[in-house]
This record gives structure tokens, C-alpha cells and sequence, in this order.
């Protein structure tokens, strides 16, 4: 056995002492967050990670866009890593870049770092795998080029007018990278597991599937982040995610499910923070179904749900029917005074009296509480349509694939909608315009809905482009509905009840200087 | 012995093929990989430039004689997710698992095969039931639910134990006790039923009239004849060893292969899923092979049997 001598002690101890002295000098507190998942592809670049609410958690601590939007409000637009912007013309947008901003690899960020960034090694080169070409054309379809006008300004160029430039550059796809570490990295691939940006966090640690660590960003130029160290742990089940942070391992919980909420918070020292988000849950219909070619009948699907009841018992009133498929933050672009088709089981009645339905059998396609209490939300619906004598029969599928499988018959599934930027192009153009998800599924498409989007998309006047946004929204939630808007969805975190984090209107976990108000 | 080797592998190969083969059709039937990884709201151009990346517009027999053919050549694939080698991505997991199916196993052997002797030798007792009892509620609890349980109790409630996660040793102790105790119940019951059976043959008696005494005719007659059966249980845990945790590893958030195999199923990242059913296969394979080897060594009578490749 070693003797512990008097020498040996002394040594320990002076070992052991500057170690302690560094701990000290960092009072910061570390936090662990229990998410259900951490990556959908076990990357960390928006590229890749394209859609997905995952990984909108934690990306905005680690990169961020040119314009910024206020977490802390309704998302509107703010300065990030742009300090100002200005319009050129119709194509072209000015930036100036803020100064001193240091990235996590140390260097100044600096104009190439943002031309890198939407160039062609990052979105749309030969290297670039294929799909994610794909999406850098949905999030840039005509991006022409970025100019450097100086160290300090670049500007945006667009090979059509489009007025949702700023937007697209407050969104997914719009995040700036280090161009240096970028290139170090050696491959598209490497590179998507490295993000290096200029967040308040950097990216420490990442295993797959299992957790991931960001470290405090301490040069940020938004000033010194409240946390030390974040630690983000996969926990797949809820229950387990509830025990950890009743247990006291986890100080925050995400993806509690509203049935839970009180649950939780009968202990006094827990809490649950959140709301709504921008996200609505819809239901698509594939109009090709032969119940369904008639538009009457998914009209009558329509006006047979009461979404404020699904609101009321399934969210405990924490969710919102909103006002159709559209966000406030759209600001002059939002159409006041319309409405999601009314509940109203007399006339779904008429409807299918008229339209000759004879209770054909149609398919409902659900998952299993993909969609927080999703099949909960599945059945209530099944019972309202019977009720008006739709007769639905409900399918649980495992994945997606299976959800849209062309094989047997497609007749309404579930899905969601949200709005990337402040533009309706970024939600109903996206997933229901002509190169949307379902008319590549080949599920619904209409010939003037299509017209409305080429114009949509190319249009300059607001006013011209809220009537063409206000007739499309006509076209797909009354005349030849392509989906019914159920509720605007919420998110809750569990977490310790006297941490100052403030929940955002958005899936986005803020742990930077505003979000964290020590 | 060799004819019986070579017979034992050939079977073990066909096994295997059997599995990935039905395993491959399964998953290729059953959910686009294209659109679970990229998800529906992805741009139709990307999910169809990523199913052309990784084949899956090409005829499904066609995809199956190259993936066999890429076998053959030690190309096990990558992972549709992030595109790392799919068995590096296998093996990097292996040992977190290992970390809890081994001690479950010590565990399981430790209390199981005890418990079965000792409910055996007081048959019909307060002790047998009590052991009998204890054995069936600890295979009819299903792992979720007992792990939940324990978590509460342990986790949440007394604070004595973590809740999940691999942070320390200490993270290991709810999910052994999880796995190891439905195991448990498993062994004791079979354990106790063949040494009901060895108690009563006629050599016992014969010992026991010949004036041996009690303990040393359990130890050297009634416990190696009643091992059989309980080689073969233990041999079947054995097998399981890689992908025994699905369920166990979900519940407390332990980043092992089980974990790995509910997220590569559900994302239908085949690569992935094919290299733990190969693993696994192998590794069951295995086990089956030395538990037949066991036999011969644990009763003389078998071994002109094993060597002809006759049962």
C-alpha cells in the first residue's frame, strides 16, 4: 500500500489548488437539458438539419444569421451579425457587418466568411451532396451572388425580385460559418458535424444520439453568456425525462406533453415554461382519393372539427385555433378577419348531402404521437366526422413513409406547418405551392393556387401580394381545401423553478445574455 | 468432430444470411429511408437526389444482390444518417452495452441459479414458494415498467441513485437490477424444475443409501446433470449480450447498441440496422455453438453424439 507522506500531501494539494482557483473564478452554473432528440441526422448544419424543430433548440446558440430575430418578442426582425440593411433595388439587399465579432475558432469574422458561407463549397457546389443542394435552392431559389463591397458590407444579390430576401436571411439557411474551419474540416460531411460560428455557445462535444455539450462563448459579442457550460442529453422517454428533472439531474425537461404539466408543477420547486410556437398542426388531404376528388366533402371534413374543443380538452386551453394558415409576425402580410372554417356539423351535413357522399370509407393516416398527443387528437377527430356520418378509418403509421405511401388508399394524414421566415411563400408556398411536399407526393395541386405562387414569389407590392396571399388561402381552406388548420401547437419545458430563463415563442432553447436573466 | 464442426457452420452461415435477408426485405418494404431521415416537409427535389445517393431508386432485388455482394468483400455500408461507416458506428456503442448486459448477466446467473437450487431442495416449503413467487413477478413485470418503478423509487424519491445517463458507476446499478431480474426469474424456475427432475432419478438414491452425505450428492451428482438445461438459458442470455437492452437503454437513456437499433429502425438507416442483426446473429450463433460444445463436456454420454453431429 502507497505511505502518504508528508511530501506526497503537499504535493496533492498544490496540484490540486490552481485547478480549484480556475473552477472558482467561473461562478457561472452549468445546466443539463433533457431533450427527447438531439439531431434527425446527426449533424450540425442547418443543411442537413433542414426542417426540423430537433434541432432548432440548440443551433441558434451556436450559429447565427446575418439578421437576427428578438426571441424575447414576437420574432421580429433584429440585428444580429448585420447591424443594419438596407434595399438597393428589388434584387439586391446592403448589409453592414458588425465589428468585432469573434468566432469560435478565434478569427474575426469578416465579409468572406458570409460569401463562404452562401457559396458554393457550403450550399450548392458539385462537392455538396446532392440533396442538400436541393434544399440550399428552396431556402435560396435565385440567389445570385453575395459581393464583397468592403471588409465590412456586402451585399445580397437575387437574380428575380424578391421581397422576403431579409427574411430568407433571418431563417434556416441563412446562418453564417467560419470559412476557415469550414476548409480545415476537409469534407462537406466532416464539416456538417463541426459547426463553427459566432453564437454565445460553442460546440464542445457531440456524440450521436446521445449528448451534446456547448461551452460559454466567452468573446460573444453580445456579451458574456450566463452559462458555463450546456449539456444536452437525448432522453428519449418523457416519464424518464420528468423523473431526471423531479430527481434533480436534469434542470430542464423539454417536449412535456400538456397532460403532464400539472403534474409537474404539484412539486414547488418545478415549473413549466412555454406556449405557443410557430408551428400549426393540419391534417393534408390527397385529393385523389375517390371520396375526396369532390371538394365539398374535405370541406365538410372542415367545418365537422371543432378545433376549440381539441384545444380545450387535449391542450388544457394552452393552444390556439389560429386564423388560418398564416402568423401575426407576418405583419402587413397577415389577412385580418379570416378564419378557419367554422364548426358547424348542420352544414358539413349539407355539404355531403349535395357533393353525394355515400359513406365511403377514407383513410386517415396518424403516427404514434409524433405530433405531441397526436393520436389522442386522431380519434376525437374519427368521432366528430362520424358524427356528421363521414365515415374515417384511422391508420397508425410508423414513419413517414409509410404515412405517404402511394400503395392503398391516401385520403387525410397528419402534418404541421412552419413559417421559416415572415413571408406566407416560407408555409403555404413551401408545402402547397407547385414544387411543395404535396404536390410532389403527388396528393393535391391546383392549377390557379400554382399561378398564385410563380406571382407571389416575384410580386414587389405589398398590397398586390397580400390579395394574391388572401385568394390562396381561399383557394386551399375553402374552395379546394388542401389541408384544414387544426391548432396553432405549443412547447413546454419542465425546469427548476427559480431559474431565470425566459421561454421563447419559438422551439429555440435561448440561453444567450437575453434569454438567461440572472 | 470436424464433420460436426463444419456441419455446425455451415448451419450458423445460413442462419445469418436468413436474418439479414429477412431483415433487408422487412425494411425496405416497410417505410421510405428518404423520406423518415429528410422528413415530409423537405423539398420532393432533395428526397429524390437522396434516394438516388444511396440507391433506393434502383430495384429491390437489385439493391439486395449488391448489398450481399458488399458483404462478401467486408463492406458492411454507411449510415444514411451522417454517413459514417455503419460498423464503426456498431462498435463505437458495443461497449456501453456491454457495460450493462454483462453484469445483468453475472447478476442473473448469481441470483437465478441459486434461488432455482434452493427452491428445489426445500420443495414445497415456504422457501419454494416464496422463490417461486418472487420469480414469476420478476418475469411477468415487464423492464419499462419495473425501470420506472425503480427510478421513482431510487431516482426520484430517496435520491439515492442517478435516474439515467452513463455519468458514473452509478448509472449502471437501476439498469442491471432492470434487466437482471425478469433473467433471474427465467433461471430459477428452470433451474428448480431440472433439479426436481435430477433429485428424483435412481442414482441419487443409490448415493444416498450408499451413506454419501447430503451436501456432497447436490454437489456431485444432482448439480452437473441438472446443469443442461440451465446451460442452454444462460447460453440464450449469452446470445443477447449486444442487442439485449432495447428497452432498458430507453428508458434510462443509455447510448448503447439497443438505443442505436430503435433509432436506426425508425429512421430505416439499413446499414445500421443490418450491422446489429449481423452482430447479433453472430454473436447468438456463437453461443449456440459453445453451449453444444458445454454438453459434451458437462455429461460424457453426449459426446459420441456431438462429434457425429447428431441430437
Amino acid at each position: 500500500m502507497t505511505q502518504i507522506t508528508r511530501r506526497l500531501a503537499l504535493t496533492g494539494i498544490a496540484a490540486t489548488l490552481p485547478r480549484f482557483a480556475i473552477g472558482q473564478s467561473d461562478q457561472r452554473p452549468s445546466i443539463t437539458v433533457a431533450v427527447q432528440k438531439i439531431a434527425n441526422t446527426n449533424t450540425t448544419d442547418p443543411m442537413r438539419e433542414q426542417s426540423s424543430n430537433v434541432s432548432e433548440r440548440w443551433l441558434g446558440s451556436i450559429l447565427e444569421n446575418l439578421i437576427g430575430r428578438n426571441q424575447q418578442g414576437q420574432l421580429e426582425r433584429v440585428p444580429a451579425l448585420a447591424t443594419s440593411w438596407r434595399r438597393i433595388d428589388a434584387t439586391t439587399v446592403e448589409l453592414s457587418l458588425r465589428p468585432n465579432v469573434v468566432l469560435h475558432n478565434g478569427d474575426m469574422l469578416n465579409a468572406e466568411d458570409v460569401a463562404f458561407s452562401f457559396g458554393s463549397e457550403r450550399m450548392f457546389g458539385a462537392d455538396v451532396p446532392t440533396d442538400v443542394r436541393a434544399v440550399a435552392k428552396r431556402y435560396w431559389p435565385a440567389l445570385e451572388r453575395i459581393d464583397i463591397v468592403d471588409r465590412a458590407t456586402i451585399r445580397v444579390v437575387n437574380s428575380k425580385p424578391d421581397v422576403t430576401l431579409e427574411g430568407r436571411l433571418s431563417a434556416g439557411g441563412g446562418q453564417i460559418v467560419s470559412r476557415r474551419s469550414w476548409q480545415e474540416a476537409g469534407s462537406w460531411q466532416a464539416n456538417a458535424r463541426l459547426a463553427t460560428g459566432s453564437g454565445p455557445y460553442l460546440l464542445s462535444s457531440f456524440k450521436p444520439d446521445s449528448e451534446m455539450v456547448l461551452e460559454a462563448h466567452d468573446q460573444y459579442w453580445g456579451g458574456r453568456p450566463p452559462l458555463r457550460r450546456i449539456r444536452l442529453l437525448e432522453v428519449p422517454e418523457q416519464a424518464s425525462r420528468i423523473a431526471g428533472l423531479r430527481a434533480g439531474e436534469y434542470q430542464f425537461a423539454c417536449d412535456i406533453s400538456p397532460d403532464q404539466i400539472g403534474e409537474i408543477e404539484r412539486d414547488p420547486k418545478l415549473a413549466v415554461k412555454g406556449g405557443l410556437v410557430l408551428n400549426h398542426r393540419i391534417l393534408a388531404f390527397d385529393k385523389q382519393h375517390p371520396a375526396l376528388v369532390d371538394p365539398r366533402v374535405r370541406l365538410a371534413m372542415a367545418h365537422a372539427i371543432d378545433g376549440q374543443a381539441i384545444v380545450d380538452s387535449v391542450w388544457a386551453g394552452r393552444a390556439k385555433v389560429p386564423a388560418g394558415l398564416q402568423w401575426p409576425f407576418y405583419g402587413p402580410m397577415f389577412v385580418e378577419g379570416w378564419t378557419v372554417p367554422k364548426f358547424d356539423p348542420v352544414l358539413a351535413q349539407n355539404l355531403l348531402r349535395a357533393a353525394g357522399y355515400k359513406g365511403e370509407v377514407i383513410t386517415y393516416r396518424a403516427r404514434n404521437n409524433y405530433y405531441t398527443a397526436e393520436i389522442a387528437t386522431a380519434q376525437i377527430l374519427v368521432e366528430m366526422w362520424r358524427a356528421v356520418g363521414l365515415n374515417v378509418q384511422l391508420e397508425v403509421k410508423e414513419n413517414w413513409g409509410q404515412v405517404l405511401d402511394k400503395a392503398g388508399p391516401r385520403g387525410v394524414r397528419d402534418w404541421s406547418n412552419s413559417p421559416t421566415f415572415d413571408d406566407p411563400i416560407s408555409s403555404i408556398v413551401n408545402q402547397h405551392g407547385p414544387n411543395g411536399a404535396q404536390a410532389g407526393n403527388g396528393e393535391w395541386s391546383n392549377t390557379e393556387m400554382n399561378t398564385l405562387s410563380a406571382a407571389l414569389e416575384s410580386g414587389t407590392d405589398i398590397a398586390e401580394r397580400k390579395r394574391i396571399f388572401a385568394r390562396m388561402l381561399q383557394i386551399c381552406e375553402r374552395d379546394d381545401p388542401a389541408y384544414v388548420v387544426l391548432h396553432q401547437n405549443a412547447t413546454f419545458t419542465g425546469l427548476r423553478r427559480d431559474l431565470p430563463w425566459q421561454a421563447p415563442p419559438s422551439f429555440f432553447l435561448d440561453f444567450g445574455p437575453k434569454g438567461w436573466r440572472a | 468432430m470436424i464433420g460436426f464442426l463444419g456441419l455446425r457452420l455451415l448451419r450458423a452461415a445460413l442462419t445469418i444470411v436468413l436474418v439479414v435477408s429477412f431483415a433487408f426485405i422487412v425494411l425496405r418494404l416497410s417505410g421510405d429511408p428518404a423520406m423518415t431521415i429528410m422528413s415530409p416537409e423537405a423539398p420532393p427535389e432533395a428526397i429524390a437526389a437522396f434516394r438516388t445517393a444511396w440507391g433506393l431508386d434502383r430495384p429491390v432485388w437489385e439493391q439486395y444482390f449488391s448489398y450481399f455482394g458488399a458483404i462478401l468483400q467486408g463492406e458492411l455500408g454507411q449510415s444514411m444518417r451522417d454517413g459514417r461507416p455503419a460498423m464503426a458506428v456498431v462498435l463505437e456503442r458495443i461497449p456501453a452495452t456491454l457495460m450493462l448486459t454483462i453484469p445483468a448477466l453475472i447478476v442473473k446467473v448469481g441470483i437465478g441459479v441459486p434461488a432455482g437450487v434452493f427452491a428445489a431442495l426445500y420443495r414445497n416449503s415456504w422457501i419454494d414458494r416464496l422463490v417461486m413467487a418472487l420469480a414469476v413477478a420478476g418475469f411477468t413485470v415487464p423492464s419499462f415498467v419495473l425501470g420506472l418503478i425503480l427510478v421513482l423509487i431510487f431516482a426520484v424519491s430517496l435520491g439515492w441513485l442517478p435516474s439515467g445517463g452513463q455519468d458514473s458507476w452509478r448509472n449502471i446499478i437501476l439498469p442491471v437490477i432492470t434487466m437482471s431480474l425478469g433473467g433471474a426469474g427465467v433461471l430459477a424456475r428452470f433451474t428448480r424444475s431440472a433439479m426436481l427432475e435430477v433429485l428424483g432419478q435412481p442414482y441419487i438414491r443409490t448415493a444416498t443409501a450408499k451413506g454419501v452425505p447430503w451436501a456432497a450428492v447436490v454437489r456431485g451428482h444432482a448439480l452437473p446433470n441438472a446443469a443442461i438445461p440451465t446451460v442452454t438459458i444462460v447460453g440464450f442470455m449469452v446470445g443477447t449480450l449486444i442487442a439485449g437492452a432495447v428497452v432498458v437503454e430507453s428508458v434510462f437513456s443509455w447510448p448503447g447498441v439497443g438505443r442505436l437499433l430503435v433509432v436506426a429502425v425508425a429512421n430505416r438507416d439499413l446499414a445500421i440496422v443490418q450491422c446489429i442483426l449481423l452482430l447479433v446473429a453472430v454473436t447468438m450463433v456463437t453461443a449456440n455453438f459453445i453451449v453444444d460444445l458445454l454438453y459434451g463436456v458437462l455429461d460424457p454420454r453426449l459426446r459420441g453424439t456431438a462429434s457425429t453431429g447428431a441430437h
